[in-house]
């Protein structure tokens, strides 16, 4: 009993030093002013004014626009790489672009869309003026979706991988079109990895801040952007929390929309 | 059913994804050998970016740095995940094994920032300086989760009527875990080495909140660089991160297949 | 002759490399329960899925009712599978499974509901509407498979091994229930199995196959009293096969002795196999029998004793006997001149198909 204990001993301070600790802190941190004294000054300007709840709005906004253009973009990708012969190496090859730096990636993108970059090059040799493509929100949400494409293709395409093929042969027997296949089978059984997908995209894009500065020349401003405005440039620990705790709500209040739905009873 | 008439669309589909996801890749690998200044207008083929990254004593710090921190990270994260996944796997009270589940996940869906400004308040707390230390106690932080999860599903389909039988024929708890647990979950704890070590190479927003003044790892400097704008240097670097990348991920599957491959010679032996 | 509903010309299916079906001709005619019998990898299920228009043939003609559908896709064809693992929708519950098909083509509810209601209490699962698929056992959800295909009104039923997942019990008991819904619903079953006996009780006609060819077909009683060979013997019921001379016609000799028997047309001499099945055999005294053997073990098997014996040439002899045997005496073996059946080797199906023909015309003539 005793080494089984001793096992867990560091997983066990990991938890408590790492996980439980710092979340308290940040809540604690969140009702302290600037100077060290206990306060709810805080919420009352994150909720008071409108600059802050415009901005949470802008940021689940954009979130939003990302998730969906992800989820357009990969659903079909993930239902045609499942169709494919070798299909875990195509995976594979989507998966690729993820193991590289994310920084190198976002840095690709002020080459591409810079001034001189090739998409002006382009546009000039089309008789076009050149455009300021760097720093606006169209590229916000193109490199945004970029980055976030394959962690949403992963787990639509593990779902739809786990459909039993009878199923959607079943489908055609019964007289139903690819359309309603899709619509009354495939879909509804991918559910939960498109729930997995949504989840995996729009919290980590509600806290997005480098892709804002570097793209979008903080044109965009962001929850993830204003918590590290807060905390590395003005110094306001407290209201950088504060934010945080929103963005912690709003990060629960999104897993619980996107929980997997287990129909039917208990099966143990 | 008529296959190729199906087939045509979605074929083109999947082109056209997979030149958008890895178009940025190759830009930027391309103009790396850029004999010019600039990520536009190709001069001619030139090493000279490579020779410019070579002889930058700051750049090779950094990237020094940031390979021992993701090494150390991965490899403590790798010690503690693997003994916390086995206490979880002997954790038989469900209430309690959900908890610890659940607690375990934190790290893994909060966002970046969130793990970054609260790990800041925690070190700032305790007085911890920032540097080194804090981020790689912040690397062992956030992998710690992913290596559980690497290796549990392992721990779990481990029919636990091999521990009574290792009992049963006079092995001791050590002797359980060494020649019998430890052996089973190998696959598991090098894919979630695997998984630590890249996610600690890919890290930006922690480290940039809990790093100071003296300490940057690649991700960091290479934000702070582009900043200031385009430098071809980053191209070259990013070139060799590449390779870097796909030597992991090759060896990763070697190491997944070779497993499996095994997997599947005992299964056909044992059939 | 009546239009059959189902044609296959010389139709062909590879895989790359490998044909799993080489070259095969069928006729189905309506209103028949059809089973394709053969071991697995021999084609059966093969034909089923290109009947149901899930693979299409390489190369040759599939039609129905006297018209080509190898293009036709499986939803537009009068035709409904019962998959062998059910392949019901998870995400539905019993009544929208059934529903599945009416649903599609946009039938009324109130017509919907009377329907499923209707076919629910065919296969005995009234009152499970609500149900989802994962609380109803393998019985239950080979019932709403069932009931689910035959709600498109198909002129065909498929049926790929519905029965393999079920226990012995409830396998009898479905295959009762199964030939009681052919016939009441008059439509065409076409079922697949690898189960000779499943073959034998329900079928009004057996497809034999083997390597992706037809062997031979026919009705149960046929293609178990006259097998066309070896493999046929085999694989359906339990047979003695011993090497045989044809010595004329309506004489054959074999383990050292020459009997009277039935077939005829073929070669004076020819070398044949004899097959004799074991219930035709009958235990006697040593100098009643037409052949003498020795008793090496018998197994009681309920309703009969399963007996082992040799003869005196080294012939395995096993007998169905009511009566149980001593081990290690000698007794005498009997059988009637019609229990013995003789294979050509290498005879084709036609060929055997017109000499039994020929020389039966014979036969009649001589009375």
């Amino acid at each position: 009993m005793n080494k089984k204990l001793f096992y867990f001993i560091p997983y066990t301070l990991w938890l408590v030093l790492f996980v439980g600790a710092p979340i308290i802190l940040m809540l604690l941190q969140s009702f302290m002013s600037i100077d060290g004294q206990a306060t709810l000054a805080n919420y009352q300007i994150f909720f008071g004014s409108g600059t802050y709840l415009r901005m949470m709005f802008n940021s689940v906004w954009y979130a939003f626009l990302i998730t969906v253009i992800t989820l357009v973009i990969s659903f079909p990708t993930a239902l045609f790489l499942n169709t494919l012969r070798h299909k875990d190496l195509w995976l594979l090859l989507i998966i690729l672009p993820t193991w590289i730096n994310l920084l190198l990636k976002t840095y690709a993108f002020i080459g591409i869309l810079g001034h001189n970059g090739s998409i002006n090059s382009f546009l000039q040799f089309m008789g076009f003026a050149p455009q300021q493509l760097l720093f606006s929100n169209a590229s916000f949400l193109l490199v945004a979706a970029y980055i976030e494409i394959p962690f949403m293709i992963l787990p639509i395409f593990n779902a739809l991988a786990e459909i039993d093929n009878s199923l959607i042969n079943a489908s055609y027997d019964l007289g139903a079109s690819k359309w309603q296949t899709l619509r009354h089978v495939i879909l509804p059984l991918s559910a939960d990895g498109i729930r997995a997908g949504i989840q995996a995209v729009f919290i980590p894009s509600l806290s997005l801040f480098m892709i804002t500065r570097l793209i979008g020349g903080n044109r965009v401003i962001t929850l993830g952007t204003a918590i590290e405005e807060h905390f590395l440039v003005t110094q306001n620990w407290g209201m950088g929390s504060t934010i945080g705790v929103v963005l912690i709500i709003a990060m629960i209040i999104t897993m619980f929309v996107t929980r997997e739905r287990k129909k039917g009873g208990n099966k143990y | 059913m008529n296959i190729n008439k199906t087939r045509f669309w979605p074929t083109i589909y999947l082109i056209v994804v997979f030149i958008l996801l890895y178009a940025p890749i190759f830009y930027l690998i391309f103009y790396s050998f850029n004999a010019g200044k600039y990520m536009h207008d190709f001069a001619g083929f030139s090493l000279r970016h490579y020779r410019q990254l070579f002889n930058d004593a700051r750049m090779m710090e950094i990237v020094f740095n940031t390979f021992i921190v993701a090494l150390l990270s991965s490899l403590i994260a790798t010690i503690i995940g693997t003994l916390g996944a086995i206490g979880i796997y002997g954790t038989k009270n469900r209430v309690m094994r959900n908890v610890i589940l659940s607690l375990n996940n934190v790290l893994m869906v909060s966002p970046d920032v969130i793990i970054g400004a609260s790990f800041l308040i925690f070190f700032t707390m305790l007085g911890i300086g920032l540097g080194f230390g804090s981020v790689l106690m912040s690397h062992i932080a956030f992998s710690i989760p992913i290596v559980v999860l690497m290796v549990l599903p392992k721990l779990n389909e481990m029919n636990y009527s091999l521990l009574d039988a290792a009992q049963d024929l006079g092995a001791n708890s050590w002797q359980v875990l060494t020649r019998v647990v430890l052996p089973y979950i190998t696959s598991g704890i090098f894919a979630g080495f695997f998984m630590a070590f890249t996610y600690s190479l890919d890290d930006f927003a922690v480290t940039f909140f809990v790093t100071g003044n003296g300490f940057s790892t690649l991700s960091v400097e290479i934000y702070s660089r582009a900043r200031q704008g385009v430098s071809l240097e980053i191209n070259a670097l990013s070139t060799l991160m590449f390779l870097i990348s796909l030597i992991l991920v090759v060896g990763y599957f070697m190491i997944d297949s070779y497993n499996s491959g095994r997997k599947a010679k005992k299964g056909k032996l044992s059939a | 002759m009546k239009q059959p509903i189902i044609e296959f010309k010389n139709v062909v299916k590879s895989y790359g490399e490998t044909q799993v079906l080489k070259g095969v001709d069928l006729e189905i005619e309506a209103g028949k329960f059809y089973t394709l019998l053969g071991p697995s990898g021999s084609g059966k299920t093969t034909i089923l899925r290109l009947v149901a228009g899930f693979s299409s043939a390489t190369s040759g003609d599939i039609l129905f009712e006297g018209k080509r559908i190898n293009d036709v896709p499986a939803n537009k064809r009068r035709v409904n599978t019962v998959f062998q693992n059910y392949a019901l929708f998870p995400n539905m519950n019993v009544f929208e499974n059934v529903a599945f098909g009416m649903n599609l083509k946009g039938t009324s509810k109130a017509k919907i509901k009377t329907k499923v209601t209707q076919l629910l209490a065919m296969v005995r699962l009234a009152g499970y509407e609500n149900r989802n698929i994962d609380e109803l056992s393998g019985g239950q959800q080979q019932r709403v498979a069932i009931a689910r295909a035959l709600a498109n009104d198909p002129e065909i039923l498929l049926l790929d091994e519905p029965l393999s997942a079920l226990d012995y019990k409830l396998r009898k008991e479905m295959q009762y229930e199964l030939r009681e819904l052919q016939k009441n619903l008059g439509i065409t079953f076409i079922f697949v199995t690898h189960d000779q006996e499943e073959a034998l009780a329900m079928s009004d006609w057996i497809f034999v196959m083997n390597e992706g060819k037809i062997l031979q077909n026919g009705t149960p009683v046929d293609i178990y009293d006259e097998p066309i060979n070896r493999f046929v013997a085999e694989f359906i019921g339990e047979s003695n096969i011993v090497n045989g001379v044809m010595l004329e016609d309506y004489l054959v000799s074999f383990a050292g002795s020459t009997f009277e028997n039935v077939d005829a047309g073929m070669r004076p001499n020819e070398q044949v196999d004899v097959v004799l099945r074991p219930e035709d055999l009958d235990l006697t005294t040593p100098e009643n029998g037409k052949l003498v053997v020795t008793i090496d073990a018998q197994l009681f098997r309920g309703d009969y004793y399963e007996i082992s014996a040799h003869d005196d040439n080294g012939n395995e002899w096993r007998i169905q006997a009511t009566n149980s045997a001593q081990i290690n005496t000698r007794q005498g073996l009997t059988f009637d001149p019609e229990d013995i059946h003789i294979m050509r080797f290498n005879e084709s199906e036609d060929d055997f198909d017109a000499r039994l023909d020929n020389y039966e015309e014979v036969g009649e003539m001589d009375e």
